[in-house]
């Protein structure tokens, strides 16, 4: 394996990740960029080795990415994101014979929240409610750690949540709005049944992480090859799809401040 | 009313978004070209969130969400410019009906074949808009000449229209009893017949898979052709065995032959192959039997058949002679499968023996030897027969005489 080749890591957590990965390898080693990648079982050992340059490249959830700046003290580099990665919001959904008509009538309810690892089903909802002036000690939590590692890419303990809300174990349950929206459009959501009570500020997903002294040349040769993705290319569709974007993005950092302060004082 | 933004608006009502909301949007967005706008009136106050998180993942543009003096938002969406079907959805076209019938050939009349077709549509049924973005299909047929001739509907329809029942339709409550010697040529005729028979039904099974479905009348003709020989092979091997005749024998020439035929991988030169040469063949082999057939059973067998076998004729001539007309080398390919095919059975002198006395002691009518004279003669006069129509059927497909005389001459002895 010739020292061009950047080695890129990735959690497996499903097993379209491998037919993704195979598909994006082989489209950057057609591009000029030689790619080859490391399939993780969970987010903190593939944050350990990229922070020991074990690997070049990290695609990491929220969280990871966030713990990937704060312990190279922000001198990492982000490569990119999704365009569905951009403005994530989580959700309180509630039933709607439940008698909750405002964030403040949680207390004294049950909330199903999803994984602890979960940015958009756990970490940030209850951040942001406590922000509001939730108090969250007088919130009965359902807690579902399913997949914990994955950091909620799964997204099993976001269907966990919906269905305690729809089979009435919880009067009301966060999730992100990606779950939410494709649930609805998908015809999973009873809509007599629950609504969707009130809408997080913005924060942004997943990102490409690097370390500071990763040679420019794979730095640009990824991008390059990246961005090179177009929908309406048969083969590249078929991997954006199954990846869950339409178009790859710039990176922005603003997206993660939330989850900065969220780390610094932990929710339950 | 603030209408003046949106070229379309749609009542929502209370729905939300996983209410059947979606069942208005899409539809709605799909009347607009990317960047026209579409106005959700909704009272459902939980589209504020969904609506622009919904419009983010479909990569519309959510534009914004206007108060309205009554109680209601009034939400403003930009169709987006990813997954927009290619061309014009179809309009003012309404099928004619003839005595309350809509027939293939009205529809092909309304929504003509394109010249080429293109592969990564699909399945896509001609005059559906497609979605840019679907997987290559792997059809090779892709030029309507050498694929469609323009009579292939017309053919589609009278095939339909004269299907019939291979248990009912025959009066096989009249099977007789014949001498021994007659029903074993019966037998082995039939045995020949289902033989070919079984051949003409594997070959165009290999090129509808090829076919475009731009042209897909082909295809539909193709599988009314495949239900025919289903058909005769069903009840020709009936026939071999309502009497008590049994099955006779396949013989290794008549299974070189029609190897050389299933290995066929050019659809042009498989229809001239197989429906012009071959099925023509049958058609004097066919009329033979009837003329000699011992029973009404039999008779009604070989005629009915051969009625099949002539749209079979008729659609291979058609479409070798539409080829012929728009691709001028044509000629010269079909002359060469020939050869090469007469090359491969260059070893066969004759028909197969056991069909040739079959047909000889079917044309005797029994087994004295001044009748299997008669038999010897009128099996002899077939052969030239099947000649002569050869000839002539090729000169209509579009040849000169001198390239029907060479290509009949060169023609398989096994007669498919």
């Amino acid at each position: 394996m010739s020292d061009e080749t950047i080695l890129l890591g990735a959690v497996a957590y499903d097993a379209k990740v491998v037919t993704i990965w195979e598909g994006i390898r082989d489209h950057f080693n057609q591009n000029g960029a030689p790619m080859d990648f490391v399939l993780f079982s969970n987010y903190e050992r593939q944050v350990e080795l990229l922070l020991k340059g074990h690997i070049d490249v990290a695609w990491n959830t929220p969280l990871a990415h966030v713990r990937v700046q704060q312990q190279t003290d922000n001198r990492s580099i982000s490569l990119g994101t999704r365009d569905s990665d951009q403005d994530f919001h989580s959700r309180v959904v509630v039933r709607n014979d439940s008698g909750i008509e405002s964030i403040k009538d949680l207390e004294g309810k049950t909330l199903a929240v999803g994984s602890r690892d979960s940015t958009q089903a756990r970490i940030l909802p209850l951040h942001f409610l406590r922000a509001e002036g939730v108090e969250l000690t007088k919130v009965n939590l359902l807690k579902f750690d399913t997949d914990v590692g994955k950091h909620g890419d799964t997204g099993t303990s976001e269907i966990d949540v919906l269905e305690a809300v729809a089979d009435g174990r919880a009067q009301a349950g966060t999730v992100g709005d990606l779950i939410w929206v494709n649930e609805q459009s998908a015809g999973h959501v009873d809509a007599n049944l629950i609504r969707s009570l009130w809408t997080t500020p913005p924060f942004d997903h997943c990102m490409f992480d690097v370390l500071p002294d990763l040679d420019a040349g794979k730095i640009e040769r990824f991008k390059k090859a990246l961005f090179g993705m177009t929908w309406d290319v048969p083969e590249h569709r078929r991997l954006l799809e199954l990846e869950g974007l339409k178009v790859w993005m710039p990176p922005r950092e603003d997206g993660y401040n939330s989850l900065r302060d969220a780390l610094a004082s932990p929710t339950p | 009313m603030q209408n003046e933004n949106a070229a379309l608006a749609i009542d929502g009502g209370d729905l939300a978004l996983g209410a059947g909301l979606l069942a208005l949007i899409r539809p709605a967005l799909d009347l607009l070209e990317p960047g026209g706008v579409l106005a959700v009136n909704s009272v459902n106050q939980a589209l504020r969130d969904d609506l622009p998180r919904w419009c983010q993942l479909q990569h519309h543009e959510y534009r914004e969400r206007q108060k309205t003096d009554q109680d209601y938002d009034r939400h403003l969406i930009a169709r987006g410019s990813l997954s927009v079907p290619l061309g014009e959805r179809e309009s003012g076209i309404t099928l004619p009906q003839h005595e309350g019938h809509i027939s293939a050939e009205d529809v092909l009349n309304s929504i003509p074949m394109p010249e080429h077709a293109d592969p990564t549509s699909g399945f896509a049924p001609r005059g559906a808009r497609v979605e840019p973005g679907g997987p290559r299909y792997p059809f090779s047929l892709l030029d309507r000449e050498h694929v469609a001739p323009p009579e292939v509907a017309k053919l589609y329809d009278q095939a339909i229209a004269a299907q019939w029942n291979a248990n009912t339709d025959i009066p096989w409550d009249k099977t007789p009893k014949l001498p021994d010697a007659i029903e074993r040529a019966l037998g082995q005729v039939f045995t020949f017949l289902a033989e070919n028979e079984l051949s003409a039904l594997y070959l165009p099974s290999k090129f509808i898979s090829r076919i475009h479905p731009s042209y897909v009348e082909t295809a539909m003709f193709l599988s009314t052709q495949m239900a025919d020989e289903a058909r005769h092979i069903d009840v020709f091997l009936k026939r071999a065995r309502a009497g008590g005749g049994g099955l006779g024998v396949s013989s290794a020439t008549t299974s070189q032959s029609l190897l050389s035929l299933l290995e066929l991988e050019d659809f042009t030169e498989a229809a001239f192959l197989l429906s012009v040469l071959g099925e023509g063949t049958f058609l004097d082999l066919l009329t033979f039997i009837e003329d000699h057939a011992p029973d009404e059973v039999t008779a009604e067998v070989v005629r009915r058949a051969r009625n099949d076998e002539a749209r079979h004729v008729h659609f291979g001539l058609v479409h070798v002679r539409h080829a012929l007309v728009h691709d001028e080398s044509l000629y010269s390919r079909l002359e060469a499968a020939v050869r090469r095919r007469a090359a491969t059975l260059s070893n066969v002198g004759g028909a197969p023996e056991p069909l040739q006395d079959g047909l000889t002691v079917l044309a005797a009518g029994s087994t004295t030897a001044k009748a299997i004279g008669r038999g010897h003669d009128a099996f002899r006069e077939l052969l030239h027969t099947m000649h002569e129509s050869r000839v002539k059927r090729l000169e209509h497909a579009g040849f000169t005489v001198e390239q029907a005389q060479t290509l009949s001459d060169l023609h398989t002895p096994n007669f498919m």
